[in-house]
């Protein structure tokens, strides 16, 4: 398990985990039917400054008096201006967080979690699978990669979502594109005005050829499509230790001290959410776990 | 190059082809034929009783399905090496229970399968390695359909709030 | 008294009749003072003054969904094994403020944080039994990290003062031996200890207990009490109500088979009804509470007991991950049993027995371990 060094640049206060910081909307981005990204802004400049995380790390946003909610950061790690947070409203808090305007004001606590290894496997080709609300924690990594292009080998991004009109980030592809990246996107089901692929994520990645020796991938979604997203990567004989996902459990803390995100020995918030498939393999197949 | 010089070709770009002993590879050539379609262009229609099996060389072709009331949905695509209208070679299905339609410019192989199964009745060795390939080709649809069945990028909607 | 200088580790005998004046000593110096007493039939942790607070007399009969107070007559105050309640309900309490924002009154789009205003008191625990010690220390692996300190544990914890209890008379349900946590107490006491016919042994674990102490009645420990008392926990040790075999290989044992047709049995008896991790003295799962003023201006977050059990608990987007009795139950021994080493480098459990004795279903937690740690052959 990784251990995380707490930056003091971080919106924690290792004393008092649960107080939080307070952060403006600058500005709100729908991206599909009840998904937004929201870009936050410290009041605190310096903290703004000097706020950093890792891709694929998670922030609490918190609205005083109904609660929090686990969101991952979905802009670039080199951007120290503001932090994007792509939410989809579901609940209690996100709905509370759906009715807020620019100018009003959100806690943030964070960043937690484990990363993805971006870093550790330069000179690699690297295999990004998303799914629905899992393309956002993964386009902190595209960042990375287009800002450090020659730093890697093949790049595929493979997404899924359930119809075109569900798909996020659709103005960028074009940008990923032009940096090298090969993005296949796919839909559950469409009419006749699109043009792409129909089909599911997994069924994508079997079309694929990809070197197993050289070949990582990172993959977010629902768990059930992470399972057979697995089930290839693993049938094309990539090593549990080089696929990495990333796992959603009840969070309230985010640091490992309230018990909610336990799936197994692991705290998905602290040991997690990026995990080794060799980490959880004892564990991933249990049902109910 | 003449059209059975490169439809040879192109078959043996096929990887269960390349698997094929070389009479039998024969046997299906002989009765195959390369198709090509523009964008837009119907391969087969829900309710046709055309016989034939396609196997994608380049292109995109959609998979269809009429809903009175909403129009053609599109449920699948088949890409490179993917498999079209395999129901023509199963026993029972009688008629299309899908439209094929090619979406982006498209080449096909095209194999008539009522010589097909002819071909699988007299020969029951070719009959055994053509009925592998499109068991797994049902297989891996299957699969795809049970997962888009199970509509897992949906929202759970108006179930009880909660915090998320 | 004596002009004997005390040191750390020196065990001597404090007579019971002079006990109140340790109490008064310690209250002096600003602690409330709390041990075991009485009420509603059962045995709870509140404040005492005087030795005559406690349940001198007392013991109880424990078994498996039974808890029943006993008066045996006896000279002993501290002879009664524990009730429901645990010590931790005194440095990670059922309910406390965490956060607190008002309104910017000059700009209502806006948040204040509040400062926490809450002074913590300063607690001497009386009659901590060793299990009870051993949660506590474990406890201290979870709220206080390196990298993090939850901070009302730390404020309650640092300034407490614990006087432990070392065990004579275990109890139905008790299985420290098999756990290796008792019946006695072996570190992270100020003193320790061991209740005789007219004296208490008292052994000295800090400079806190030595000071406390110095001032007090005691008088050297003559050989006889000593042996008295080795071999009235050596005779504990054995006199356990139930035991864990080789509690070290259970991690392994259960995480082989988690799909043991075992939890379904379980299952058809669990109500999941949170009892056993309420009375558990090292469970610390805790849930969030938002807690709004009428008027808008002020919200706050709260801390409260949470348990595995609860169905709210494995809450996941559309559903939850653990909707049947079966895996609930299943993630609970796991955890207490398993987990536990590979997050804190320690077992969960430190054998008090409780969640046999207030399980309403009278499910035994060392029957399970037991059952579920043999192969099930196909």
């Amino acid at each position: 398990m990784t251990t995380r060094t707490m930056e003091l640049s971080a919106a924690i206060i290792p004393n008092k985990p649960m107080q939080p910081f307070w952060a403006v909307i600058d500005e709100i981005q729908s991206e599909a039917p009840s998904v937004s990204t929201f870009w936050l802004r410290f009041l605190d400049p310096g903290l703004q400054a000097g706020f950093r995380f890792q891709p694929g790390q998670f922030n609490m946003l918190l609205v005083p008096g109904v609660g929090e909610s686990a969101i991952s950061i979905s802009s670039s790690a080199e951007d120290n201006k503001r932090v994007g947070h792509t939410i989809r409203f579901v609940g209690n808090v996100t709905t509370a967080i759906s009715r807020l305007k620019v100018g009003d004001v959100l806690g943030v606590r964070g960043p937690f979690g484990t990363s993805w290894p971006i870093e550790k496997h330069v000179g690699q080709d690297i295999m990004i699978a998303a799914g629905g609300i899992g393309l956002p924690p993964l386009r902190t990594v595209i960042y990375h990669i287009i800002n450090h292009r020659s730093d890697y080998g093949r790049v595929v991004v493979l997404y899924g979502a359930r119809t075109p009109q569900d798909l996020q980030f659709t103005r960028e592809y074009k940008e990923w594109e032009k940096a090298g990246i090969e993005v296949v996107v796919t839909v559950d089901r469409a009419d006749d005005k699109w043009e792409g692929p129909v089909g599911v994520v997994p069924l994508l990645f079997y079309r694929l050829r990809m070197d197993p020796r050289k070949t990582v991938i990172f993959s977010c979604g629902p768990e059930i499509m992470l399972r057979f997203v697995v089930f290839e990567a693993l049938a094309r004989r990539i090593s549990s230790d080089r696929i990495y996902i990333s796992m959603e459990r009840n969070m309230k803390c985010g640091q490992g001290f309230c018990g909610h995100c336990q799936m197994g020995p692991y705290f998905v918030c602290k040991d997690g959410p990026v995990f080794t498939y060799a980490q959880l393999e004892p564990y991933f197949n249990v049902e109910d776990i | 190059m003449n059209q059975s010089q490169e439809l040879v070709g192109a078959l043996q770009t096929i990887p269960w082809f390349q698997e094929l002993a070389p009479a039998l590879f024969e046997k299906i050539a002989a009765i195959s034929t390369l198709a090509a379609y523009e964008a837009g262009q119907e391969l087969f229609r829900e309710g046709d009783r055309e016989s034939n099996l396609y196997i994608v060389l380049e292109g995109r072709v959609a998979i269809e399905m009429y809903i009175p009331g909403q129009g053609r949905v599109r449920i699948y695509t088949a890409e490179m090496l993917d498999v079209v209208g395999w129901s023509s070679v199963t026993p029972i299905v009688r008629q299309r229970t899908a439209s094929a339609r090619a979406v982006l410019p498209s080449l096909l192989v095209k194999i008539d399968t009522i010589k097909l199964n002819q071909l699988c009745q007299e020969d029951h060795d070719l009959g055994y390695v053509v009925m592998k390939r499109m068991a797994n080709v049902i297989a891996s649809r299957l699969l795809t359909t049970r997962l888009q069945m199970l509509d897992m990028f949906a929202h759970p909607g108006d179930k009880e709030a909660k915090n998320v | 008294m004596s002009e004997i200088p005390l040191t750390i580790g020196t065990t001597v005998a404090l007579p019971k009749s002079e006990f109140d004046g340790l109490l008064n000593g310690l209250r002096q110096l600003g602690y409330e003072t709390i041990g075991p007493q009485i009420k509603d039939e059962a045995v709870i942790y509140d404040s005492i003054t005087s030795l005559a607070d406690l349940p001198r007399g007392y013991t109880s009969e424990q078994d498996a969904g039974k808890y029943r107070l006993v008066y045996a007559g006896h000279n002993n105050y501290f002879d009664v094994t524990p009730g429901a309640q645990s010590w931790k309900k005194y440095f990670f309490p059922p309910r406390s403020e965490m956060a607190a924002f008002r309104r910017d009154p000059e700009n209502p789009r806006r948040w204040l944080v509040e400062e926490p205003k809450a002074k913590y008191p300063l607690y001497a625990l009386i009659g901590v039994r060793p299990c009870e010690l051993a949660a506590l220390q474990i406890q201290d692996r979870v709220f206080l990290r390196e990298d993090l300190k939850d901070p009302i544990y730390r404020a309650r914890r640092q300034g407490a003062f614990i006087v432990a209890v070392n065990c004579l008379h275990p109890g139905g349900t008790c299985f420290c031996a098999s756990m290796e946590t008792g019946p006695d107490a072996k570190t992270g006491y100020d003193l320790c200890m061991t209740e005789l016919d007219d004296d208490f042994l008292v052994q000295i674990g800090s400079e806190a207990g030595r000071m406390a102490l110095a001032t007090q009645e005691w008088h050297p420990a003559a050989a006889f009490l000593l042996n008295q008392a080795k071999s009235g926990l050596e005779k504990a040790r054995q006199n356990m109500g139930r035991s864990i075999a080789n509690f070290r290989e259970l991690p392994e044992a259960l995480l082989r088979d988690m799909e043991n047709p075992r939890y379904d049995q379980i299952a058809k008896r669990c109500m999941s009804c949170a009892n056993c991790t309420l009375v558990c003295p090292t469970c610390f799962c805790w849930d969030t509470r938002e807690v709004n003023e009428l008027n808008g201006q002020r919200a706050s977050r709260e801390r409260v007991w949470d348990s595995c059990f609860n169905l709210e608990y494995s809450y996941v987007f559309g559903g939850n991950s653990r909707p049947l009795v079966r895996s609930r139950y299943r993630q609970w021994i796991t955890h207490k049993l398993g987990s536990w080493w590979k997050q804190f480098d320690t077992a969960g459990c430190v054998g008090c027995g409780r969640c046999i004795s207030w399980c309403p279903a009278a499910i035994d937690f060392t029957v399970e371990a037991a059952e579920l740690r043999k192969e099930v052959k196909p």
